[in-house]
């Protein structure tokens, strides 16, 4: 395997008494489109600032592509920022900001110029190049921002929370934007957001990050179907929690007594675990026509909710309210509030997580 | 929004605010063409009093020394001002609340103490560097700009802050983010957007130190005697109609001080990102 | 943060130090200079109003006494300080009556309209105070235009230069817009819908302002009243155009000491009461939220 791009090994820091980010250890491949996921204030951001060199690691070691950067200030380091209010200079022309990097590395002013004008093609900004950055738009201050860091060639792009600033609309199509331009340049891409959906649809991998700590870190499938924890599992979209405990290998016998198959993964019996199952993967029919072989719940429905491609149910089991969203089709069998219903799911539609609260 | 009359009591009011602070002022402009001897009257259109500005030799020193002064001065302490305020708002160091403290000082003590304090200073350390050295040294020119630029770095250092605390410090980071050394960074970066500040408090200095009296008339000796100091003590002999013409130039010259400053102000706004 | 539980690793440690020698390398040249020309010029005055005036009118550095402070309970002296008192409080409470329908008028109004109404008070403050006080001085004066005036009215000559009546109006005219801008910022500040809501309670127009916009500018018009009063106390220029030489007050009284009786260690002994005096007002003026002039 190639010398990752970034690798954070048993990084710290620590902000006075508080802990920012907790003894992490993450590589990110050369190439790779790379997302740090988390709610706000769980250190996603300081992980990069800290390969930005803006913040300093507490304990640990940092390297970009095999040397070690942690003392480094952050103008001698081969990495770009985006950052999440552009922070473009407001006094510099569109060209002198995109060319400012190059200048402070006193590149010859011929090459600034071919350069600068490349990079503001690439973003699509022709013609912009002597405004200043109020007079742009919010989309297109934030090409300038990627125009100008992408100019220096960095090894790796960090962005924090690039989208967050712009609207819906804009925000879908920059998305595609931003993928697309990756491929183009193959930089390494390391982006921060809390959208959990900008990170699913736009990243190779996906780093998800809670209270300081880094929690999984794999494909965006992966994440979705293999939650290791409830954190996770709930942060990633929306999931049922069934409770339960290990009856042995790959079997789990939930708290209504009902026995089902699922990876325990080495939990050893009587673990409490939670089984997670996605709302899209309940299957749901009128009371007595799930198939028989299968373990199946019996219950009420709750509401019913028309989201127009779709149904969303609030069911009521004996011990537990369960979600469900049952996509339409005109076959699909529609139910009402007070309907008695049966649950059931395939084997591999769930995931377990350790259990408790 | 008020309404009524209780809208048109208040504009009223402000008028009257309006006619107090400018009338005077206004008048005295007016009066400075008057032939009549007695200062407040007015004796038909001259400019008697400006020639006799132009021909008096000790007013036109007296002119030359305030520039001089305004000048140096200024030009000091907007320089120590402007890195003081940098250390303030961008760093942590040792003995910074007293530094701070201490620089506040000379805002809040009435010019008269100011004064006091120079004049005891000086008498003190002249007389020091006298035994020591044996060289005797008066107070003049280089008193009054010491004393000067030592309320003035305060003032300087209070504007240039507010710029600075105003200013957007991710700007700096990513400067450095990309590849700005820290003297690359505060040239091309934070010395651009705070130019406003430190103009205009540059100018806040200027015009403090042409309005001085009090500690000027104490810091200085035989030769060094200011434009206020010198009206100051024609005033307190008996006003002639000379003085309302020195006046009017002095005016001049802070009238000319506002206008710049309200040019810098606008130049600075525009440079502002419209929203944040 | 030196305060944490962790210790600061090597590279934090560098980092931090390197930043302190900094921000210590680039305040040093200002520091220097008030450490020399400010604070030891102030400390020097403390140490003359424990000195004794000799016979020639020098001053004897050795033998400190307490003699300069126990004359400040002279009846001269507290009638100094009181009538300095008595119209920096008249100052102040005039300006308030003055600023207050001024601001509020002003917050009322448009944006636009508001920095235009505005930057017609800094206009005078920042013209020469000299100057500013030297013109009322002109308006004063015997058949002066005010006086034309008055008799015109048929009310008489008018004939208050080198009356207190006069210093007030001088000290006002200085000092005023002092009193506009912190009133304003509290003013401008109060949100509209406060007074709206109050309306939509049954509160008259009187008692919404009674008890909603007074209240909440407080902060500003104390503020405007130190900012007004400190200068007032210590003023010198203006009394000495305007009023006149037998009612001296604190500042002329200070001044006299050095320059006519030669009695520098009372000088300098009620100019250090002054500091105090006036570090203590400035020290309210903070803890009432207050912040850069």
């Amino acid at each position: 395997m190639s010398t990752p791009a970034v690798e954070f090994s048993g990084v710290t820091k620590r902000f006075g008494e508080v802990v920012a980010v907790d003894s992490v250890d993450l590589e990110i491949a050369d190439g790779e489109f790379f997302a740090l996921l988390g709610p706000s204030g769980c250190g996603k951001t300081t992980s990069l600032r800290m390969i930005a060199g803006l913040d300093l690691p507490s304990e640990g070691s940092l390297k970009i592509h095999g040397e070690e950067v942690g003392p480094l200030p952050p103008n001698k380091r081969p990495v770009n920022t985006v950052f999440q209010n552009y922070a473009l200079f407001p006094h510099l022309t569109i060209a002198d900001n995109v060319g400012f990097g190059l200048k402070m590395q006193k590149v010859d002013k011929a090459e600034i110029g071919r350069r600068v004008a490349e990079a503001i093609e690439l973003v699509q900004l022709g013609g912009m190049e002597r405004r200043k950055p109020t007079q742009l738009s919010g989309g297109q201050q934030q090409r300038v921002a990627l125009a100008r860091a992408l100019v220096n060639r960095p090894r790796v792009l960090l962005l924090d929370e690039p989208l967050a600033a712009l609207d819906l609309k804009l925000r879908q199509g920059m998305q595609n934007e931003l993928k697309a331009l990756q491929r183009e340049v193959g930089i390494t891409f390391v982006f921060v957001t809390h959208d959990q959906e900008e990170a699913l649809s736009m990243a190779d991998r996906i780093g998800v990050m809670g209270d300081a700590k880094l929690l999984q870190v794999g494909r965006p499938e992966e994440i979705y179907e293999q939650p290791v924890s409830r954190f996770v599992a709930d942060f990633i979209g929306r999931s049922n929690f069934l409770p339960g405990t290990v009856a042995g290998d790959d079997a789990i016998t939930l708290a209504n007594g009902a026995a089902i198959t699922g990876p325990t993964t080495g939990r050893s019996a009587g673990t409490a675990v939670d089984v997670s199952l996605r709302p899209e993967r309940v299957r749901l029919e009128a009371r007595g026509a799930a198939p028989a072989d299968r373990p199946s719940i019996d219950g009420v429905v709750r509401t019913a909710t028309f989201l127009g491609n779709a149904m969303v149910y609030s069911l009521g089991l004996d011990w537990l309210e369960l979600e469900a969203r049952i996509e339409n089709r005109p076959s699909q069998a529609r139910f009402a509030p007070g309907d008695e219903i049966s649950v059931w799911w395939r084997d591999d539609a769930i995931a377990v997580v350790d259990g408790g609260r | 929004m008020i309404r009524g009359w209780t809208a048109r009591l208040l504009g009223s009011a402000t008028g009257l605010v309006y006619f107090f602070l400018y009338a005077p002022v206004l008048l005295l402009v007016v009066f400075s063409f008057s032939a009549d001897r007695n200062v407040g009257r007015w004796g038909g259109f001259t400019l008697d009093w400006y020639r006799e500005f132009g021909a008096n030799a000790e007013v036109q020193d007296a002119l030359r020394i305030s520039l001089q002064v305004a000048v140096v001065s200024t030009l000091i302490a907007t320089v120590l001002g402007t890195m003081a305020a940098l250390a303030l708002e961008r760093f942590r160091f040792r003995g910074k609340k007293v530094f701070d403290a201490l620089l506040y000082l000379p805002i809040i003590i009435p010019d008269v103490t100011m004064a006091v304090m120079m004049l005891l200073f000086f008498t003190w350390s002249l007389d020091l560097v006298d035994t020591v050295t044996g060289f005797t040294l008066r107070k003049g020119v280089g008193t009054v700009v010491v004393s000067h630029i030592a309320f003035n770095i305060s003032f300087v250092s209070v504007v240039v802050r507010a710029r600075l605390d105003g200013m957007d410090q991710t700007l700096e980071q990513a400067a450095a983010d990309l590849y700005a050394t820290r003297w690359q960074a505060f040239r091309h970066v934070t010395l651009p957007l705070i130019l406003p500040g430190v103009l205009g408090g540059a100018l806040l200095a200027l015009t403090l130190s042409l309005d001085d009296v009090v500690v000027t008339q104490f810091a200085s000796g035989p030769g060094s005697t200011t434009l206020p100091v010198f009206v100051f003590s024609l005033i307190r002999k008996g006003v002639t109609p000379l003085i309302n013409a020195v006046s009017v130039v002095m005016l001049v010259i802070s009238v000319l001080l506002v206008v710049l400053s309200l040019i810098a102000q606008r130049a600075s706004s525009s440079d502002e990102p419209a929203t944040e | 943060m030196t305060d944490t539980v962790h210790p600061l690793t090597a590279h934090e440690r560098a980092h931090e130090s390197a930043e302190s020698r900094r921000g210590f390398l680039l305040a040093l040249p200002a520091y220097l200079y008030l450490l020399v020309f400010f604070a030891l010029p102030l400390a020097i005055v403390f140490v003359y109003s424990f000195a004794t005036r000799n016979r020639t009118g020098g001053t004897d550095l050795s033998g400190w006494n307490l003699d300069s402070y126990g004359r400040l309970g002279d009846e001269i002296v507290t009638r100094v300080v009181m009538r300095s008192f008595g119209l920096a409080m008249v100052t102040t409470i005039v300006c308030l009556l003055l600023a207050y329908p001024f601001a509020y008028f002003v917050s009322t109004r448009r944006p636009a309209v508001r920095g235009l109404l505005l930057v017609g008070v800094m206009i005078p403050f920042w013209t020469n105070f000299l100057v500013r006080n030297y013109a009322w001085r002109v308006l004063l004066s015997n058949d002066g235009p005010v006086s034309e005036l008055t008799q015109l009215l048929g009310l008489g000559e008018t004939r208050i230069l080198f009356t207190q009546t006069a210093v007030v109006l001088g000290l006002v005219y200085s000092f005023l817009p002092f009193m506009i801008l912190p009133l304003y910022a509290s003013l401008e500040r109060i949100d509209g819908r406060l007074v709206e809501a109050s309306r939509d309670l049954y509160a008259s127009s009187w008692a919404s302002f009674r008890r909603v916009i007074l209240p909440l500018s407080r902060p500003g018009a104390i503020a405007g009243s130190i900012l007004v009063f400190v200068p007032s106390f210590g003023a010198y220029v203006t009394p000495a155009i305007l009023g006149g030489d037998k009612k001296p007050l604190l500042g002329s009284y200070i001044v006299s000491q050095f320059l006519t009786a030669r009695n520098w260690p009372f000088g300098a002994s009620l100019s250090a009461v002054l500091i105090v005096v006036m570090l203590s007002a400035t020290l309210v003026y903070f803890r009432a939220g207050g912040r850069n002039l």
